[in-house]
């Protein structure tokens, strides 16, 4: 009869509707996802296969996109150039963000440290676009207020942004300003996880300040110190923004980076197809570093 | 091109989109626009209105939200011409014009319906060859004699430069709007600091002596050195005989010795103290409103700026200095419609209006470029509230050498800004600077 229902089959309905619900609470993500990542994923790759100028109707040319890739001095330097961006943003990032969170942690005054810790992220609200106007003309070689303060000590500063081996130390410098903020707080929330138990046990062991950060304080921020360096390199790996604004990939494609070759493939020259070669390459090299540092991790990561 | 705000420094805008427009009224019972009678009885582009046609006409352009209100307030007048019509208008502040060519491309690609845009001379080229503009040849014969006034108030080389430059097919892709030269802006208030008298005209070795005794009798920079293509490295080139591209726009011609010696020149400039040292970001035309700078590169757009800073006073228009040759590098903005236009009828009203002398005195007052009409330029609307011998830039017109619009114009043009930093700058050897970019652009244009 309608309405009559067993224990099991009134569990399985239980079951289904739980089911149901966890779908309906994880679709706007899914459907994020398979809107913005995945389906441009899935098309990148197609497009790979194509020679495409956006105007006129695509061509299949097979693997041939792919077969330049090696031959792409460029492309090469690109690489180059975000592998070396990426790796110092990732030392300076977790060496300064390490620093900052010791420094901040100190109980100090508590207001002061709200006020620290503000001032520390506030930089990271700004916009790209602004953080890289502002910081031309600080650095401006004449007129900058960077140039006017080293004037008055004597030095002659660098041109910042002409001088191919000055600007991309300058663009690091530049992002660091803009995001340690970040890797600052996720520092300082490592810090406050370490069992202060732990610090003094240390120290009654007879443990300097030194020892006890080496031995005690670092490898209990391993999974910090791992997550943040993931985080750091994917974004780094991604730099753009400041380069297209500042520089341009210049001086003497000194600070071209992979993502901004890509949008000149892409937008400047319209080789759609080879800019989503280009795009697969990129997100080849950062998932092949992330295994690395996963597979690394167990090495050196202390889970708990 | 880059946005009107970004000045020496960085390059300069080579056009700037209008401002502060508003409309005259129109009107005419005509099923088009029409035309009325010019004083002389001669037919007078357009005072009167009144177009039948009706519809949305989607207008791009290269400006920000700003620039948008303005042409709004333009198009709010404009339905007195073609009461049917309105206009949709969009901005794209891109950072050059070579850039705003490539980001319409985009949206043509992903399916924006534009009707009419603004296109200069960097884009002209490849959007024609790309199949994607509308032959204006039969609105042009149905009115004729309207075109053939306005042609007429043109700049006389500007109808063979669109045939040379932005016909593939020897078709008429475009109507050309207004323009900008490479003119001085020099401070009379500096040189008289100085006890030196404005020159009318001046050579490189003169412009060198001037400068030093500038800076020895005022401490103020001479000159704002900087990589712009249009800004600084096209004027130079050009009053030296040389270009960055052959007559044809076939082979780049960047490593001559002529180019070579105008980067060298540039160059002293910066090693003598003359200009400040390149790379970052500072304003000239408040430098000059300051008294720290004599003179600095422009067309029509720093005259808004000058205005703002009540610095107009004193500034007087002299051409660049010469070498070889007089010269000037020219770009223009013109008027097409898009072959995927669903209102080409309503798109051909609007750029009826664009030729009016009432649209050319409204951006003539604020505008960022010399308006197409010589008449309008040498009017008052043009040279009031503005540095001395503004007419300056309507004669260097016919002078001047088109600024290149090749395929890969973005490209291109970040090329040659790159190696004139690093001659300028002393980082790079200027004949090895130039080099280099001669090689990226004859990649660039698979020669």
């Amino acid at each position: 009869m309608a309405g009559n229902t067993t224990p099991s089959s009134r569990s399985g309905q239980l079951r289904q509707r739980s089911r149901l619900a966890g779908w309906l609470f994880v679709s706007p993500a899914v459907l994020l996802f398979l809107i913005f990542v995945l389906g441009p994923f899935v098309a990148a790759m197609a497009l790979s296969l194509f020679s495409y100028d956006l105007l006129t109707p695509p061509k299949f040319v097979g693997f041939k996109n792919f077969g330049q890739l090696p031959k792409d001095s460029l492309l090469l330097r690109s690489l180059g150039n975000t592998f070396l961006f990426a790796f110092a943003s990732v030392v300076t990032h977790l060496v300064g963000g390490m620093l900052l969170a010791l420094a901040v942690n100190r109980g100090i005054n508590k207001v002061l440290s709200y006020f620290v810790r503000t001032a520390l992220f506030f930089p990271f609200l700004i916009s790209w676009a602004a953080v890289s106007l502002l910081w031309k003309y600080v650095l401006d070689p004449t007129f900058g207020i960077f140039a006017f303060y080293v004037g008055k000590l004597g030095i002659t500063p660098p041109l910042w942004f002409t001088e191919p081996r000055w600007a991309l130390p300058a663009i690091i410098g530049i992002d660091w300003w803009h995001t340690i903020g970040y890797t600052f707080l996720i520092m300082l929330a490592g810090l406050q996880t370490v069992p202060s138990e732990m610090i003094e046990a240390a120290r009654v062991d007879g443990a300097n300040r030194v020892q006890t950060f080496f031995n005690v304080t670092v490898p209990l921020m391993t999974p910090t110190l791992f997550f943040a360096s993931v985080i750091t390199f994917i974004g780094a790996f991604q730099i753009f923004d400041p380069i297209q604004i500042i520089t341009g990939g210049g001086p003497n494609d000194s600070t071209i980076t992979a993502v901004m070759y890509l949008y000149q493939t892409g937008f400047q020259a319209f080789q759609i197809g080879y800019a989503s070669t280009i795009a697969l390459v990129i997100f080849a090299v950062i998932m092949l570093v992330t295994l690395l540092q996963f597979w690394g991790s167990r090495k050196w990561v202390h889970n708990a | 091109m880059r946005r009107r705000t970004l000045l020496a420094g960085l390059g300069s805008a080579m056009l700037i989109p209008p401002s502060a427009m508003a409309l005259a009224g129109c009107s005419d019972d005509s099923g088009s626009s029409g035309f009325t009678a010019g004083g002389d009885g001669k037919p007078g582009a357009n005072s009167s209105g009144g177009s039948k046609v009706t519809g949305e006409v989607n207008f791009l352009f290269y400006g920000d939200a700003a620039g948008v209100k303005d042409y709004q307030k333009l198009f709010t007048k404009f339905a007195a011409f073609a009461p049917g019509i309105t206009v949709k208008v969009t901005g794209i502040a891109a950072k050059t014009w070579a850039d705003f060519a490539n980001q319409v491309s985009t949206r043509l690609a992903g399916g924006q319906t534009i009707d009419v845009i603004q296109i200069a001379t960097e884009g002209q080229a490849i959007f024609a060859s790309k199949n994607l503009l509308e032959p204006l040849d039969p609105y042009i014969q149905k009115d004729q004699d309207y075109v053939d006034e306005y042609y007429k108030d043109n700049p006389p080389k500007f109808k063979d430069w669109m045939q040379q430059h932005a016909s593939p097919d020897g078709k008429t892709y475009f109507i050309p709007g207004s323009y900008n030269t490479m003119a001085l802006y020099v401070s009379g208030k500096v040189f008289q600091k100085a006890g030196v008298e404005i020159p009318t005209e001046w050579t490189w070795d003169e412009f060198l002596q001037i400068g030093k005794t500038i800076k020895e009798k005022t401490g103020a920079y001479f000159h704002a050195a900087g990589a712009g293509q249009f800004t600084d490295v096209m004027p130079w080139l050009t009053n030296n005989g040389a270009s960055i591209l052959n007559e044809d726009w076939t082979e780049p011609t960047l490593n001559t010795p002529q180019a070579i010696e105008a980067l060298t020149f540039a160059k002293s400039l910066v090693d003598l103290g003359l200009s400040p040292k390149p790379g970052g970001t500072y304003d000239a035309p408040t430098l000059m409103a300051q008294g720290k700078l004599a003179t600095f590169g422009g067309g029509r757009w720093p005259t808004p700026p000058l205005r703002k800073l009540n610095a107009i006073e004193g500034v007087q228009m002299v051409p660049w200095p010469k070498k070889a040759t007089e010269g000037s590098p020219i770009g223009w903005d013109a008027w097409p419609i898009l072959k995927s236009s669903k209102n080409k009828d309503a798109a051909w009203e609007l750029i009826k209006y664009f030729m009016t002398p009432d649209y050319g005195k409204l951006f003539a007052v604020n505008g960022g470029a010399v308006p197409g009409r010589i008449s309008v330029a040498n009017s008052d609307s043009f040279t009031s509230d503005a540095p001395a011998n503004m007419p300056l830039l309507v004669k260097l017109a016919d002078i001047a050498t088109p600024v290149p619009g090749i395929a890969r114009g973005a490209e291109a043009q970040t090329a040659v800004e790159q190696a004139w930093l690093q001659g300028i700058s002393g980082t790079t050897d200027p004949a090895k600077a130039l080099g280099n970019a001669q090689t990226k652009l004859q990649g660039l244009m698979g020669s």
